[in-house]
């Protein structure tokens, strides 16, 4: 898999090269207008979640004695916004490209991971804001290294998703509107809007439901290592790097697989 | 694979599902279950073609006949649920020039696209970058976007990147009828040098005319089976004579009422009824040899007794183009007086046609030249062949000499 990877990164850089011009080509602010949406949204969150529900984030790891519920959300929403982006952007590619995939014969997969790339650019941006904000805050450690491995793995996770759903979505049409429909329930069942602490004063099958939730763990460790600065258990980032792994290695493996027709399919 | 072939296709079959039994939405699927797979039909099967290498050969066919799912299926867009494909060397695809283009980008950025999609290296596509830019002649736009091109010069820059991608077998699916007359002739030329160079040219086409030129052996598809393969002129022959012999069948009406003489122009006084290909004894035959002599034969029947009739032959290419016009008056022949039934023998004596398929038109004018008698297109269609299999270019062969001094 890493060598075919290898050998079609030309092909990747190419894809991600045309998506890149047509995404931020259009204005020259293009990249400042990508930032905008997860800003506001943060914006909005943060205000109703910490002043109207009155949620109280965990203290921060440089000063146990304050919180800030802005750098606790957006700590999530970015590890959040890693996965789905990658997973909601893979599934719609082999449509988009249908034209070209159906004249041309060429690794499906690689307009899926050009796309990812520009969408990992997006998500360097969000973090460098993330970032910005922590130092603002005072809130810096060493732990933050430890954050490398865990967005790594968190991408692995989304786009292995991603993959595999990408040709359930080329046969049936419908089936990216399902998964966003499904995204929007884990992103409530993920511990962003909230500490995980407080689902578990509540009912235990909700609590039980959001630890179960993949996403629960890579959004909780990316909470330690960058919010509350402490060093996670030592099996804990390599449990979620085998993980992430794991399902991206069966969602290519799986595509490769099944994306052989794929010209016809479309 | 024996080594001087280039693509083998063994036992190919490709099956495709009806479109209307397709669950295209997970909700159908669901709702209607899975999907009674009774629907299915073979585009192609058993297919048994070895394309040599270095050759150019062509498919040949009726309007969904598998040609271009054959192609597809060489090219890897498609597997065969039967059988076996086994290319030797990169293959390239003349299938849809220009598919994979961005508007927004520049006719660089997508000569680069489009050469990774194709499979070169950067390296490869640098090298290649000013050669394709010439070939395209479009150098002077080369850094506008391409959604500000018009349609041609779009496919004429798919084109020159298909081409330069150095393929060692290469499809080509219709597409030379694009662009306009200078690049189309480009084209040509670069599918001759490529040939000349050895590589290996699979050509869809139904420009009958332009294959016969071009390849070297033509395979036959019919429902998705082959019909015949071989040298060119014979399979495209037989397929015309299939082709011919079926449309007789289906306009038989119609063709009744062409030759019905009352249907035709001219005053009348004198109709042809009859014309027919026969050899130097006098006979009727079916094709004509270049080099050998052969004559056509027009039965005509006077109403009336009309003064040195000239009786005119005109050739028609299967191309379109006007071969040449014989007629009685211009060989200094004065029919006389004429009335009742005749019929009129033209002689040509060494058969300077080259292979291909003409048409016959005869028009009778009277002797000043002014009036129109009778006018009957198509009168007459006939195959030449070459007794020795060549082709040649054109559409005659003079007799001449060739000297050096």
């Amino acid at each position: 898999m890493i060598r075919e990877l290898y050998r079609q990164r030309a092909l990747v850089a190419a894809f991600a090269n045309r998506d890149f011009a047509t995404r931020y080509r259009a204005s020259v602010l293009g990249w400042v207008w990508s930032l905008l949406q997860p800003l506001a949204t943060l914006l909005v969150y943060a205000a109703v979640f910490s002043l109207v529900f009155r949620i109280q984030a965990p203290p921060l790891g440089s000063d146990p004695d304050r919180t800030n519920f802005a750098a606790f959300l957006f700590t999530g929403m970015v590890t959040f916004n890693l996965f789905s982006g990658l997973l909601m952007l893979s599934m719609t590619q082999l449509k988009s490209n249908g034209e070209l995939l159906r004249k041309v014969h060429f690794p499906a997969w690689t307009p899926i991971l050009g796309a990812s790339v520009v969408q990992l650019v997006q998500v360097a941006l969000e973090l460098i804001v993330l970032i910005a904000m922590f130092l603002w805050l005072g809130n810096i450690g060493v732990t933050w290294l430890l954050a490398v491995p865990v967005l790594i793995a968190t991408a692995m996770f989304g786009q292995g998703i991603g993959l595999m759903l990408s040709v359930v979505n080329a046969r049936y049409g419908d089936v990216q509107y399902i998964v966003q429909v499904v995204l929007q329930a884990l992103y409530f069942l993920t511990p962003i809007l909230y500490p995980l602490s407080l689902v578990e004063g509540t009912a235990d099958w909700l609590a039980a439901i959001v630890k179960a939730n993949p996403l629960t763990w890579f959004v909780e460790t990316m909470h330690q290592v960058m919010y509350s600065l402490v060093v996670p258990q030592w099996w804990v980032i390599p449990g979620l790097l085998a993980v992430g792994f794991a399902v991206f290695w069966a969602g290519f493996t799986i595509f490769n697989r099944s994306s052989e027709d794929i010209g016809e399919l479309l | 694979m024996t080594e001087n072939i280039a693509v083998e296709l063994s036992n190919v079959g490709k099956r495709f599902m009806r479109h209307a039994d397709r669950r295209n939405t997970l909700k159908e699927r669901l709702v209607r279950g899975r999907s009674r797979s009774t629907q299915d039909f073979w585009a192609v099967r058993n297919v048994d073609v070895n394309i040599p290498k270095g050759s150019v050969y062509g498919l040949i066919g009726h309007n969904g006949s598998g040609k271009s799912t054959l192609l597809k299926l060489i090219t890897g867009i498609y597997r065969p649920n039967e059988g076996r494909i086994v290319t030797d060397g990169r293959v390239a695809a003349l299938i849809e020039l220009g598919a994979g283009f961005h508007p927004d980008m520049t006719g660089r950025e997508n000569i680069r696209l489009n050469g990774s999609i194709l499979g070169l290296s950067k390296t490869e596509i640098e090298s290649a970058m000013e050669t394709i830019i010439d070939f395209s002649g479009l150098r002077e736009f080369i850094d506008d976007p391409v959604k500000h091109y018009s349609s041609g010069m779009y496919v004429r820059l798919g084109f020159s990147v298909a081409v330069h991608m150095q393929p060692d077998v290469l499809l080509v699916d219709e597409v030379l009828a694009v662009g306009d007359e200078e690049f189309q002739r480009k084209c040509f030329d670069h599918l001759y040098t490529l040939r000349r160079a050895g590589r290996t040219i699979v050509v869809v086409s139904h420009g009958l005319g332009q294959l016969e030129g071009l390849c070297d052996e033509v395979a036959w598809l019919d429902h998705g089976t082959v019909q015949e393969i071989g040298p060119a002129t014979e399979v495209i022959g037989s397929y015309l004579q299939r082709v011919n012999a079926q449309e007789a069948k289906a306009n038989a009406d119609i063709a009744a009422t062409r030759d019905d003489t009352t249907m035709r122009a001219g005053n009348g006084t004198i109709r042809s009824t009859g014309a027919r290909l026969i050899d130097a004894q006098h006979t009727a035959i079916n094709h004509a040899e270049t080099g050998s002599t052969f004559g056509i034969e027009v039965d005509l029947h006077c109403h009336e007794e009309v003064l040195g009739p000239n009786v005119r032959l005109a050739f028609q290419h299967e191309t379109g183009s006007l071969v040449t016009m014989m007629s009685n008056h211009r060989q200094g022949v004065d029919f006389g007086h004429v009335n009742g039934d005749h019929t009129v023998t033209a002689l040509l004596t060494d058969n300077p046609l080259l292979p291909g398929r003409y048409r016959v038109h005869i028009d009778i004018f009277d002797h000043t030249g002014s009036v129109l008698i009778d006018n009957w297109d198509d009168a007459l269609e006939f195959t030449v062949r070459s007794p020795r299999g060549e082709i040649g270019q054109g559409f005659v062969e003079l007799s001449y000499t060739y000297e050096i001094s």
